[in-house]
Formats: C-alpha cells, sequence, structure tokens
C-alpha cells in the first residue's frame, strides 16, 4: 500500500473548501439543537406529555418520543440520527463518489494517469484522502457534541449511549462513503452524484422509518443499515449492535477492494 | 536499440474496433512520425502505450520493459502532449507544472520558467482563464520540463500560432540532438515530412505501411493548377500526371513524380499563375497505394 504524498496533498487542498463547508453546517446544527435544550427543559413535562397523545407512528417518523425534551441525550439523539448522521454521509458518499470519477469527467485524469504512479497508489492515496476528509468531519463533530452537552447539561448524561450512538453513526457514514465509491466505479462519470447520493443515504433512512411505522411494511426495513445501526436510545438493552457493526465493515472493505479492481482495469475514455 | 516495440497490440472497445494488430519498432533517437486521418486510431495507440486504455490482446514494450508490468518506471521517462489539453481549472499553470514535476521527484522548478519565457505563457493566469493555444504551451512544457527519454506528441501542433510552431519544432529538433527519441502523431503530412525519419501510416485502425519519409516525398502527389495566359494549342501532358481537367485557360492536374521535371515542364509556357498544392491525406494514400500496386 504505497501512498503518493504529492497527490494527497493537492487532493486535501482541493477538497478544503467543501470540507469546511459541510462541516460547518454540521457543527452549526449540533450547536444550536444542544444551547436550545437549557430552554426546551423547563417545558418538557408538558412536551411529552403532549408527545404522549400524538399518534405512535407519526413520532416514530419524526424519531421523537416523550424522552425527546426530557434529557439533553434525548434531545441530542433526535436529531443525531436524522440530521447529522445523514448529512455526514451525504457529505461523505458525495465525496467518495467523485474523488476518482471527476478526474475522468473533467479529463484530468489524462493528465494524473500518465505520470509515473500506479493506478493502485492512485486509488490508495485518493481514499487516504477521503479517509482524511470524513475522519475531520466526524472528529470535529463529535468533539463539539462532547464540549456543548457537558456545557448544558452533562451532569446525568449518560455518556456510553454516547458512545454507541457515535460508533453506529461512524459506521453508518462509511458503509454509505464506501457505497458510493463503489458505484462511482460501475457508472459513467458524472457531473453529480448527489442525487444519487441523497437518495440512497435518505432512502435507506425512510425504508427504517415506514417499517417501524407501518407493521404491514415491516420486511422493508430489514435491508436498511438504519434499522441495526439504530439510534433507539429509549430502548433499555441499546447498546452497539457488533454483529450490524462488523458485517457492514466487511461488506465496505469487500466494496473498496472491489473498487480498486475496477479502477485497476477501467479504460480512460477521451 | 528499440525505444518502442508492439506487437500486434489490438484496442476493441466492446465489439468497436480502435486499432487492430498495431506492430511498431521505434528506434532510439529517432523522430518517427505516425500519421493518418482523424479517427484512424492515432489517439488510441498512444493512450494504450501510456495506460491510459487497457489492450485487448498484443504486447509491447518501452525502453525494453513491458508496458501492463511497468507502466509507472516508464511513464517516468516519458513525456506526453495530449491532443487536447485538460487541467485543473483551479490551479495556475505555475501550480499545475510544479505539481508534474514533483511526480518526477523534481523540487527545483527555474526550468519552467526558462520554457514558459520561451513559450511566452503567463504561468501565474489561473488555466481556466488560458486560451486553447495557451493551454497548449502549458502542455508542451509539461511534456519536456522533466526531461524524458521518450516524447509523446498527439496533435502538437493545433492551436499553436505559426511562430510558436516554430519554436516547437526548433525545441523538438534540440531535443532530438541530445538523444530525445520522439514519437510524432499528427494528421498534418507535411508536418510529419518536415521533422521525422521514418513514418507510420495508419488508417481505420490498422497500420497500413512503415516507410522512410524520403521514399514517402518521392512517391507523394501534387495537385497543379495551371493558369495559362494562353492555351497551348497542342499540350502534351507530363509523365506522371492524371485526372487533367480544364477549366478555360486553367489546368488542374496531379502528379507523382521528381518535381524538378515538373518545374522545367511549367517554364515551356507563359503563365499566369502556378498553384501547387498537397492534396489531402485520403486521396494521398489511395494514389499511394494504387501506385504500389501497379
Amino acid at each position: 500500500m504505497k501512498m503518493n504524498r504529492n497527490l494527497y496533498k493537492k487532493e486535501l487542498k482541493r477538497n478544503r473548501k467543501n470540507l469546511i463547508i459541510w462541516t460547518s453546517i454540521v457543527l452549526v446544527f449540533t450547536i444550536l439543537v444542544l444551547s436550545i435544550f437549557p430552554y426546551m427543559k423547563n417545558i418538557g413535562d408538558q412536551m411529552a406529555k403532549m408527545m404522549s397523545e400524538l399518534p405512535e407512528g407519526m413520532t416514530m417518523a419524526m424519531g421523537i418520543d416523550a424522552q425527546t425534551f426530557n434529557s439533553i441525550l434525548g434531545m441530542y439523539n433526535t436529531y443525531y440520527g436524522i440530521y447529522i448522521v445523514v448529512l455526514l454521509s451525504i457529505y461523505a458518499a458525495s465525496t467518495a463518489a467523485i474523488i476518482l470519477s471527476k478526474e475522468e469527467r473533467d479529463k484530468t485524469a489524462e493528465f494524473l494517469l500518465t505520470k509515473p504512479i500506479s493506478r493502485k497508489e492512485i486509488f490508495v492515496s485518493k481514499f487516504f484522502v477521503l479517509f482524511t476528509l470524513v475522519s475531520i468531519a466526524y472528529l470535529v463533530q463529535t468533539i463539539i457534541a462532547v464540549v456543548f452537552i457537558t456545557m448544558f447539561g452533562g451532569d446525568d448524561m449518560m455518556w456510553p449511549v454516547f458512545i454507541t450512538m457515535h460508533t453506529h453513526g461512524l459506521i453508518l457514514i462509511l458503509f454509505f462513503t464506501c457505497v458510493c465509491l463503489f458505484i462511482s466505479m460501475l457508472l459513467k462519470p458524472k457531473k453529480s452524484y448527489m442525487g444519487l447520493t441523497v437518495g440512497i443515504v435518505f432512502g435507506s433512512y425512510f425504508l427504517d422509518k415506514i417499517a417501524k411505522a407501518t407493521d404491514v411494511m415491516d420486511w422493508i426495513g430489514y435491508i436498511s443499515p438504519f434499522r441495526y445501526l439504530n439510534f433507539s436510545v429509549s430502548d433499555p438493552n441499546y447498546g452497539v449492535h457488533i454483529i450490524a457493526v462488523f458485517l457492514s465493515l466487511l461488506v465496505s472493505i469487500i466494496l473498496i477492494i472491489l473498487s480498486n479492481k475496477l479502477y485497476s482495469k477501467k479504460d480512460i475514455a477521451t | 536499440m528499440l525505444t518502442v516495440k508492439t506487437d500486434r497490440l489490438s484496442k476493441y472497445y466492446g465489439q468497436d474496433l480502435g486499432v487492430r494488430d498495431i506492430s511498431l519498432e521505434i528506434e532510439e533517437g529517432e523522430i518517427f512520425g505516425f500519421i493518418g486521418p482523424n479517427g484512424a486510431g492515432k489517439s488510441t495507440t498512444i493512450r494504450t502505450l501510456l495506460g491510459l486504455l487497457i489492450p485487448s490482446s498484443g504486447s509491447a514494450q518501452i525502453f525494453g520493459k513491458d508496458i501492463r508490468k511497468f507502466g509507472p518506471a516508464i511513464r517516468k521517462r516519458i513525456g506526453y502532449l495530449p491532443s487536447e489539453v485538460n487541467y485543473y481549472e483551479e490551479m495556475t499553470s505555475r501550480e499545475l507544472l510544479e505539481y508534474h514535476c514533483r511526480f518526477y521527484d523534481i523540487y527545483n522548478y527555474t526550468d519552467i520558467d526558462r520554457y514558459a519565457d520561451r513559450f511566452e505563457l503567463d504561468l501565474d493566469k489561473q488555466i481556466t482563464d488560458l486560451s486553447f493555444g495557451n493551454r497548449k504551451k502549458c502542455g508542451i512544457i509539461q511534456a519536456f520540463v522533466h526531461q524524458p527519454d521518450l516524447l509523446v506528441m498527439d496533435e502538437p501542433t493545433s492551436g499553436l500560432d505559426p511562430l510558436m510552431q516554430n519554436i516547437f519544432f526548433e525545441m523538438l529538433q534540440a531535443e532530438n540532438k541530445k538523444g530525445t527519441t520522439i514519437f510524432f502523431s499528427s494528421h498534418i503530412l507535411s508536418e510529419v515530412q518536415n521533422v521525422c525519419h521514418r513514418a507510420a501510416i495508419i488508417k481505420n485502425g490498422e497500420i497500413i505501411a512503415t516507410e522512410n519519409i524520403q521514399t514517402l516525398l518521392k512517391k507523394q502527389m501534387k495537385k497543379v493548377t495551371v493558369s495559362f495566359k494562353q492555351k497551348p494549342e497542342r499540350l502534351e501532358y507530363l509523365i506522371g500526371s492524371q485526372n487533367q481537367t480544364w477549366r478555360d485557360d486553367v489546368l488542374t492536374f496531379e502528379y507523382v513524380g521528381p518535381i524538378d521535371t515538373l518545374i522545367r515542364w511549367i517554364s515551356n509556357f507563359t503563365l499566369h499563375d502556378v498553384i501547387l498544392e498537397e492534396p489531402d491525406l485520403e486521396s494521398i494514400f489511395i494514389n499511394y497505394y494504387e501506385n504500389e500496386n501497379e
């Protein structure tokens, strides 16, 4: 596994702006959600009562339950599972889809691939770029979440639950990243993979929600990774789903290997 | 020693033919022309040699090494100018060329400025803002700057103004004198004639001949238009001319043969004008091979 530092550095620089934009969005969101908790807490009991009167299917689909406004964890979890993980997944997966295919679409692949560098080296370098970008976005968000939870209501915070949530979040993000990287190797280079990425991530999310809200469609939820890597913190047995983590990582690794294989045999058309 | 050797190299795109059974041998230090009409397979051959396309069958060696196994090592010693230059738009020429150099472990960038001065290229302009010709200049510098042993040029003059073409050809000759082998692909016959020692002619994905340029020149057809002041009453057509057509006092024909003979023949008449033209490549080929078969 040889990485080309010249390529790695240039790619990081090239993706810097996008990283900053997406990380900022996620951070602003995290901070917003956590900083309104102290105000929500006072009306928490009333809200909980109101929630319990809503139809169960509806609250489930929105990811809200009675606990939402009572504890900072409930509050954070409501938004983490839907928005933050989904946003980070979309960022990571759309970057993954474009990181190699953009060179082909812009025809700069002709420049890069005629340099004294193997396709494998390009793949590995680009993959490390992707990994670096996604790690930065993920870690910065996690750190800020820890800081603000501690600031606004850390006293009765259940940190093990937080760790489980963030582990599931990370695995989901990595999984979608690898899926979209692989898909980009199968398709003709496109201008943007945003539609596809959003479709896959949101699609998976809603499959799980629809399945949970309606008993009839229960079976359909089984194909969504959100079902296994879930954020149901109110479940007393909530913990890291080891098998799901293991399987997701396994599938991700297989997809990376297949992507590398496809890339090494690809014809770079004019 | 052979710098490039291909053995029945073929590339198909699914069912479609790219090139078939390309067998080439380019000697070290040679300027080798690769000529054929657009779409004949020149770029496909080059892109296969450089590893952009995976060959369907056959093999190729550059510097005696197999292209599939030693791609990076081979490319370290190649300078490549693509027919269409596409670079990272957000970079300046300088950034791009420095990025290029680092792939070859070159960290002293003075040569970039030297070449840019020669070609009058503003290095600090973003590539987006460069005209087609200026992008080409950047491409040429990119091909030369790391002092390769083999230069692969795909339609190098397109987009360059005549002045820059001259500078480019001077540089090409100078590199060749230093021992650099040059693979020169073009659809313009006169260019290939001027710079190359030998040339391969490619048509419909197959090489139809590899010729010494001198031989090609001897066999080369000219399109001649003679405008007589007074149409001669008795006119003997020159040996080697064909397809004569008259329009008023203007005679047009195709001629294959020594150019001196043609000039001497023309000087027998009182004329308004003479035009000697290079016919398009296609008709040269047709003529060339008709003659060959006779």
